[in-house]
């Protein structure tokens, strides 16, 4: 089942939001040919290019006439793309260089153009949506008789049922502009022979030339028009916030048949949907007895619904033994005003029997309006599938009545005549339950003839003499009619059931065995086997793994071919419907739906048959649904699955890493804290003075040295994670300070701090180990005597560390010395790491930062840690 | 006879080092290697004043008898990596009085213990009046002389400072200090902190920029100096 079908308003601004990047599709509408469609196109299009827009020319017919070949001339054409069917070269579109030429405008004629077999779509109209989906704008030509939905009332005046329609929708964005001519200057174009008309057409066309019908076109094209111009007036005003007072608040539903009557009501009722700018459904309501609807009648009926989702409609199917009664519930169901069904024009006997739906829906609805419209199928008798045995039912009935005389003769010296009476309704009976409904009035008849002929006087004969006998008779056919009718009925019922019961098992088995499978070469070989048994295909799942096709879940080496791989890679990267049967590379024999999940799409289905009918029943199609989503999720389970795992084992890894470093922080660090404090303890005078020194600033060293390396293994691993929180820059300073105190003390640092230099969003520690590293660096590099200072300035929306030194600067390849383990020239002997300034950058880059280093002004070199301010200010009033 | 100070360390290097330097400032000592031992030593008749408490130890993590610790009337200080703020702030919360950053300064260290053990003593601090390394706050009266000047304070700075001033020395998280002046809802607003604590430092510091009073323990909190350095 679909969604009701109201456009919500999230749905209707979409809609207009696909339009703004979408390229704009203008259509130049007439009501015949020969009014001068393609002319008046050249000639704009000739006027857009003196204008400085792009505009090139897909495909053009000038049908031989000068003056439009005129018009084309300073336009650039595209070439043709040639293809070969069937020994005859054809001329087409060229969809792809029209995409690769990517221009402003692109000129295609006739929308309503088949394209030849082998065409990536086999209609024009969807070669013009691809390029406006890929934001490029097409002017267009067509004939107001090509448009679906008026695909009847044009048949239904001129005798001409045009077979190449464009769905409405495809123009409802459009920019529609009318070439109008009146009827009497076009039939003198024709008869100056101006108007051009293919060969084999040109009669059925010729049909249209005459002065009533051509103004019967030419209104109906006016009509569409000022409908398009109405639609797009009613969404601006929807857009722009304005409250629309043209939308009707109508709702349509229309009951959809089988047989060319159920295209007809589509299109009556995508008609009146125009008229109130409804939305509208299209049910088919499936009841017992029209599941055993076979062959064509059930291909008939998905054409059908195809057209009412072509032209807008959404779609619903629903089981139900009333048709009548199910409609109405629908349509209260979902608000509906007003309900469209067909009524077939068929004798008053037929109607009698079977019922008309139509009278059972006007019976029903109530506050609902019910358009009915009679239908063209006179002449179109209701399929019945022809009976392959078409005596067995009568011998049956024959044999059973025969069993029972045989059976009542054996038994007269014990039995009355009544009892001989309710013996002979045993047959009746049996073959009312057993046999259908024809054996069951034969069984009735074979039963009077066999009890009028064996058991009633005079015996032996047919003669009826008594009214009694004429009662038993009567009886006899009413009890057969009626079992029968009781019978058949719990059958159909029961069918139903077992059906759904069947669908549902089948699909709960096939949850099941998808649920338990954690490998993809499997899960695709799983699906494809119940999938191919269920809907009796052939089953393959295709993934895109390195931008190559992949298929699996098929024993067969390579099923796919070219045309094949490349309805797949479609499905695969648009993520839509493509193959056989489908409105995109349908050249292909299988079918593909996309495997869709939260995680995009995880692969397509392919499925085919080996026959020449549709790969998907429609009454399968539900099912077909259903096993994809299952098939998607089982997918999409396995991704999942994978990436727990995944994580899991990066976890055991961190742990494992974490492990190992705190374990060397500790053995390493604690010893060497003990020396550190040993150092220290000792007074650093008398004859051992500079020993103790040395001992203090070397142990203070490795100290750095080994917080260096935690460091940068930390930075390797990536498990450098900045806990960000107000910071006073000036802070870190001071602390820094602090602990430059204890590690270098006797290093002149001099600071120049902006008081008010805002607060940023920061990791304090990430920042505290910057300044020390850079500091630090400053200091290893200064003469000894020389001071470093280190500044806080805000400038912009940054704020800036500066650390400034009076050493012997950077040279020219400085970026370098951010480098792991990279040493400036000459710089050996100053000793350190060589991770100080790399840890630095990394620390700098995690918080947001950048570092810089450039030369000072008199000698020296100077860093900038620039950091962006936190977005939170303005709360000075709480202070 | 009551101990001043029970050092909780497993490496015996560092627990000699630290008796050495106890020993040379006259503070009498005890030693425990262990969670249990420290527990049965503070537990004892004659418990100690200050507990300086290695995290790592082989039988429990420090952290989970600091609250017992506390809970005993001890101050507990930390010793912990310069990087460990969350394990600094956790000791904090549950009770620590003072954390050292290993490798530690001696004299440092030697002054938080004095610290530790001036603020036990002097525990019934006045109600109405605080005083820090070169102030007082007089709380009935509204008052607050820094270097013998009278020093005009909004509400908000004289709470921060009043605050700050309720153990000078020891270290108030930012949580506990967002929380006690805005109130619970605003814990998480460490902004406000910073701001009153910038404008604080205006009118009680000789150099804002280069503060000695209000001084900050980044990741951790602010203590208020106890006395001049």
């Amino acid at each position: 089942m679909t969604d009701p079908p109201n456009e919500t308003d999230p749905e209707r601004f979409l809609r207009l939001a696909h339009r703004e990047q979408r390229g704009r599709l203008t259509a130049y509408l007439g009501a015949a040919p020969g009014v001068g469609k393609t002319y008046r196109m050249l000639q704009d299009a000739g006027r857009r290019k003196t204008e400085g827009t792009d505009v090139i020319v897909g495909i053009a017919e000038t049908h031989g006439r000068s003056d439009t070949a005129q018009l084309l001339e300073p336009l650039e054409a595209l070439p043709r793309h040639v293809l070969l069917h069937q020994g005859h070269s054809l001329e087409e579109f060229d969809i792809d260089a029209a995409l690769a030429r990517n221009p402003d405008l692109i000129l295609v004629d006739e929308l309503a153009h088949s394209n030849a077999p082998g065409s990536r779509h086999p209609k024009r109209w969807q070669d013009v949506e691809e390029l406006l989906d890929a934001g490029i704008d097409v002017a267009t030509t067509v004939n107001i008789q090509h448009i679906e939905s008026l695909n009847d009332v044009v048949a239904g005046f001129t005798h001409v049922r045009v077979r190449e329609t464009v769905p409405d929708q495809v123009l409802d964005d459009a920019e529609l502009i009318v070439v109008d001519l009146p009827p009497e200057a076009l039939i003198e174009r024709l008869e100056a022979g101006k108007v051009y008309l293919p060969d084999t057409a040109g009669r059925a066309l010729s049909n249209f030339f005459t002065p009533t019908k051509l103004a019967a076109l030419r209104e109906l094209a006016l009509r569409f028009a000022a409908r398009s111009v109405d639609r797009r007036l009613s969404d601006q005003l929807e857009t722009s916030g304005e409250k629309n007072d043209f939308v009707s608040g109508e709702r349509l539903l229309v009951a959809v048949s089988a047989g060319k009557g159920g295209a007809q009501v589509v299109r009556h009722a995508k008609r009146m949907a125009d008229i109130y700018y409804a939305p509208w459904t299209a049910v088919v309501i499936e009841s017992g007895s029209a599941r055993a609807v076979r062959g064509a009648q059930r291909d008939q009926l998905a054409d059908n619904l195809a057209l009412a989702a072509s032209l807008g409609a959404s779609l619903m199917t629903i089981a139900a033994d009333n048709v009548g009664q199910a409609l109405v519930e629908q349509a209260k169901e979902l608000r509906v005003s007003q309900i469209v069904i067909g009524k077939s024009r068929r004798s008053r006997w037929f109607e009698w029997r079977h019922g008309s739906i139509a009278q059972d829906v006007i019976r029903h609805a109530k506050g609902i309006a019910v358009h009915v419209v009679p239908l063209d199928d006179a002449d179109e008798k209701p399929q019945k599938a022809r009976d392959p045995h078409p005596y067995r039912d009568p011998m049956l009935g024959l044999l059973l009545v025969g069993a029972t005389v045989a059976l009542i003769h054996f038994l007269l010296p014990w039995i009355s005549a009544s009892a001989v009476d309710l013996l002979m309704l045993l047959p009746v009976i049996l073959s009312a339950t057993r046999l259908r409904m024809s054996g069951a009035l034969w069984s009735a008849i074979w039963a009077a003839l066999g009890y009028n002929f064996f058991f009633t006087e005079p015996f032996h004969t047919l003669n009826i003499y008594s009214t009694e006998d004429i009662i038993t008779f009567v009886v006899l056919a009413m009890v057969a009619g009626v079992v029968g009718g009781l019978a058949g009925k719990v059958r159909r019922q029961a069918e139903t059931s077992a059906g759904v019961a069947r669908l549902n098992a089948s699909l709960a088995r096939f949850a099941g065995l998808m649920g338990g499978i954690s490998d993809k070469d499997e899960t695709a070989r799983v699906a494809c086997r119940e999938i191919g048994m269920l809907l009796d295909v052939e089953a393959v799942i295709v993934s895109l793994e390195d931008d190559e096709i992949v298929v699996r879940g098929d024993d067969k080496s390579d099923p796919l071919d070219i045309v094949d791989e490349a309805a797949a890679r479609w499905t695969l990267e648009r993520g839509e419907p493509t193959g056989r049967d489908t409105g995109t590379l349908n050249a292909s024999d299988w079918q593909f739906h996309p495997l869709k999940t939260s995680l995009g799409t995880m692969g397509a289905l392919g499925i085919a048959r080996v026959t020449q009918q549709r790969v998907i029943r429609p009454d399968d199609a539900t099912l077909l649904a259903s096993l994809v989503d299952q098939t998607a999720l089982a997918h999409e389970r396995l991704v999942l699955e994978a990436q727990a795992r995944q994580v899991g084992t990066l976890r055991e890894r961190d742990r494992l890493r974490g492990a190992l470093l705190g374990s060397i922080a500790h053995d390493l660090r604690t010893p060497l804290t003990a020396v550190i404090a040993a150092a220290e303890a000792i007074p650093a005078e008398g004859g051992f003075a500079e020993e103790v020194r040395i001992a203090r600033t070397e142990s203070r060293r490795l100290q750095r040295f080994l917080n260096d390396l935690l460091e940068a293994s930390r930075i390797e691993h990536g498990t450098i994670e900045p806990t960000l929180e107000s910071i006073e820059l000036a802070d870190i300073i001071t602390a820094v300070l602090h602990d430059l105190r204890q590690d270098r003390p006797g290093a002149r640092v001099v600071t120049r701090i902006d008081p008010d230099c805002p607060f940023v969003s920061s990791d304090p520690l990430l920042l505290r180990h910057i300044l020390i590293n850079l500091i630090d660096n400053a200091l290893k590099f200064s003469p000894a005597d020389s001071q470093v200072d280190v500044e806080l300035v805000a400038r912009d929306d940054r704020v800036m560390y500066r650390i400034l030194d009076r050493g012997p600067g950077l040279p020219a390849e400085s970026q370098i010395l951010f480098d792991r383990f990279e040493r400036l020239e000459g710089s050996d002997r100053v000793g350190g790491s060589g991770l100080g300034l790399w840890i630095a950058k990394n620390f700098t880059e995690a918080v947001g930062g950048t570092i810089t280093a450039g030369n000072r002004e008199g000698g020296g070199a100077i860093f900038e840690v620039a950091l962006p301010i936190s977005e939170t200010r303005g709360i000075e009033t709480h202070a | 006879m009551r101990k001043d100070v029970l050092i909780v360390d497993d490496e015996s290097a560092i627990r000699r080092l630290l008796v050495g330097a106890l020993d040379r400032t006259g503070l009498s000592h005890d030693e425990a290697a262990t969670a249990a031992a420290a527990l049965r030593i503070a537990t004892s008749p004659q418990p100690p004043q200050v507990v300086l408490l290695d995290l790592g130890l082989p039988d429990r993590d420090g952290l989970e008898i600091v609250p017992q610790l506390a809970a005993l009337g001890l101050a507990v200080i930390v010793l912990t990596a310069r990087d460990a703020t969350t394990e600094k702030v956790a000791a904090l919360d549950l009770g620590a009085d003072d954390f050292v950053t290993k490798p530690f300064d001696s004299d440092e260290l030697l002054a938080r213990v004095r610290s530790a053990i001036r603020r036990r003593t002097g525990s019934s601090v006045d109600a109405k009046l605080r005083t820090f390394a070169s102030g007082s706050i007089d709380r009935d009266a509204h008052q607050v002389i820094i270097r013998g000047q009278l020093t005009d304070l909004t509400p908000r700075e004289f709470d921060l400072l009043w605050t700050l001033a309720e153990k000078p020395g020891r270290v108030m998280t930012h949580v506990s200090l967002v929380e006690s002046i805005w109130g619970q809802a605003h814990k998480d607003d460490l902004e406000y902190l910073r701001v009153a604590v910038r404008s604080l430092r205006k009118k009680i510091e000789a150099d804002p920029a280069r503060p000695v009073l209000v001084i900050n323990e980044p990741g951790v909190g602010y203590r208020l100096a106890s006395e001049t350095r």
